[in-house]
């Protein structure tokens, strides 16, 4: 397996050339364009052991101002063990901010940090078996860091989770890097690919998880982006059982004004 | 002989009349390009096609904005608008501010800048 990340790290180095648009599975230091004013929805496959999940989270961001903004993410989650039924609804809401702490700007480049904050509620259903929601109040706090040039985009994203109840805090950390594979000319057809690495650590138990993300994104027009990325597991640490084989996102992005 | 001068006459007049059009279509021109103004804004910090939208937009916003043309590589948008709803130097810079970006140099001219290149 490490050979294969070398490989892909090595193949990401040849081919860096160009500008790409935002990361899949990490966030993104830009508050504009499609990630302001629009909205995002993915359907997300993941496949364990044991369990076949699929949720459809739709994200909807409003920037109060250039330095601010704020969101929902709502999401619709279907799990289906292993001879069972599926069972399926709303999951838990999760509200958001950012806000711009540091921006550098130079001519086709910049360099931005933001503050980050989350709040998740146990809107989902945890009568049912499997549970849709996780029953926790969770509050989540990180920073965003983005270097993005016309050649390049380096992304990156950590943050703290404190849950309530008897849950654990976990830490969650992604990186990114994104490339276009065709010129980036405005306003022209996109393609960028991406390679990201999402991690999270359960400080009681020790659950130590790391997924290898390469992913593909295609800009057909001004106000659309479709996306797909794969996720591998490449570290589950401490995991026993219903271990993760896979995740797949399919997704898009759409301006509403 | 009568018939030819007749012929050349004619062909004359119709030659001074579309001349006579032509020129009017010139001088309109003139006018039309008299009365428009072009602005170069630098504006650092665009670094993505994607992010161009948004700029594009609040830049077209601009009441009398003609056309905006975004050259991702310089930083550079390049405005053409009514030389009589002309936006001030620091009306461009708050709208760019606003939008998420820094300005940096302003530019007017009575040329177009991609002629100039």
């Amino acid at each position: 397996m490490n050979k294969w990340i070398l490989n892909c790290l090595f193949l990401l180095s040849m081919t860096i050339l160009f500008a790409q648009g935002p990361p899949i599975t990490t966030e993104s230091p830009y508050m504009l364009g499609l990630e302001g004013s629009g909205a995002r929805t993915f359907g997300k496959y993941i496949s364990k052991e044991d369990v076949v999940i699929y949720i459809q989270p739709i994200a909807i961001p409003y920037n109060i101002s250039a330095k601010f903004q704020v969101g929902g993410i709502f999401p619709f989650k279907f799990i289906t063990p292993e001879d069972s039924k599926t069972t399926g609804g709303f999951g838990d809401i999760t509200l958001f901010a950012k806000y711009q702490l540091y921006k550098k700007d130079e001519i086709a480049k910049t360099f931005r940090i933001l503050g980050f904050a989350k709040q998740t509620f146990p809107t989902g259903k945890t009568s049912a078996t499997p549970a849709i929601g996780s029953g926790l109040y969770q509050t989540y706090i990180g920073l965003i860091i983005g270097k993005i040039s016309t050649k390049i985009g380096v992304y990156g994203d950590f943050g703290y989770t404190i849950t309530n109840k008897n849950a654990s805090d976990n830490f969650t950390y992604n990186f990114s890097v994104g490339i276009p594979l065709v010129e980036p000319v405005y306003h022209k057809k996109q393609l960028n690919t991406f390679l990201e690495f999402n991690g999270n650590y359960v400080f009681d138990s020790e659950i130590h998880t790391l997924f290898i993300s390469p992913g593909l994104q295609f800009i057909p027009a001004r106000r659309i982006l479709f996306e797909t990325s794969f996720q591998i597991p490449i570290l589950q640490q401490k995991i026993t059982s219903n271990k993760t084989k896979f995740m797949v996102l399919l997704g898009t992005r759409f301006l509403i004004s | 002989m009568k018939n030819a001068s007749y012929k050349l006459s004619i062909v004359s007049f119709l030659a001074f009349i579309i001349l006579f059009f032509m020129s009017d279509t010139i001088n309109a021109q003139t006018n039309t390009s008299q009365e428009l103004v072009y602005i170069s804004v630098e504006i650092k910090g665009l670094a993505c096609p994607f992010c161009a939208f948004g700029m594009e937009k609040e830049l077209k916003t601009i009441s009398g904005v003609d056309s905006v043309h975004i050259e991702l590589k310089k930083g550079l948008a390049f405005i053409t608008t009514q030389i009589k709803q002309q936006p001030t130097r620091e009306g461009l810079e708050k709208i760019i501010i606003d939008a998420g970006f820094t300005p940096g140099k302003i530019e007017y001219s009575d040329i177009p800048f991609l002629n100039k290149e």
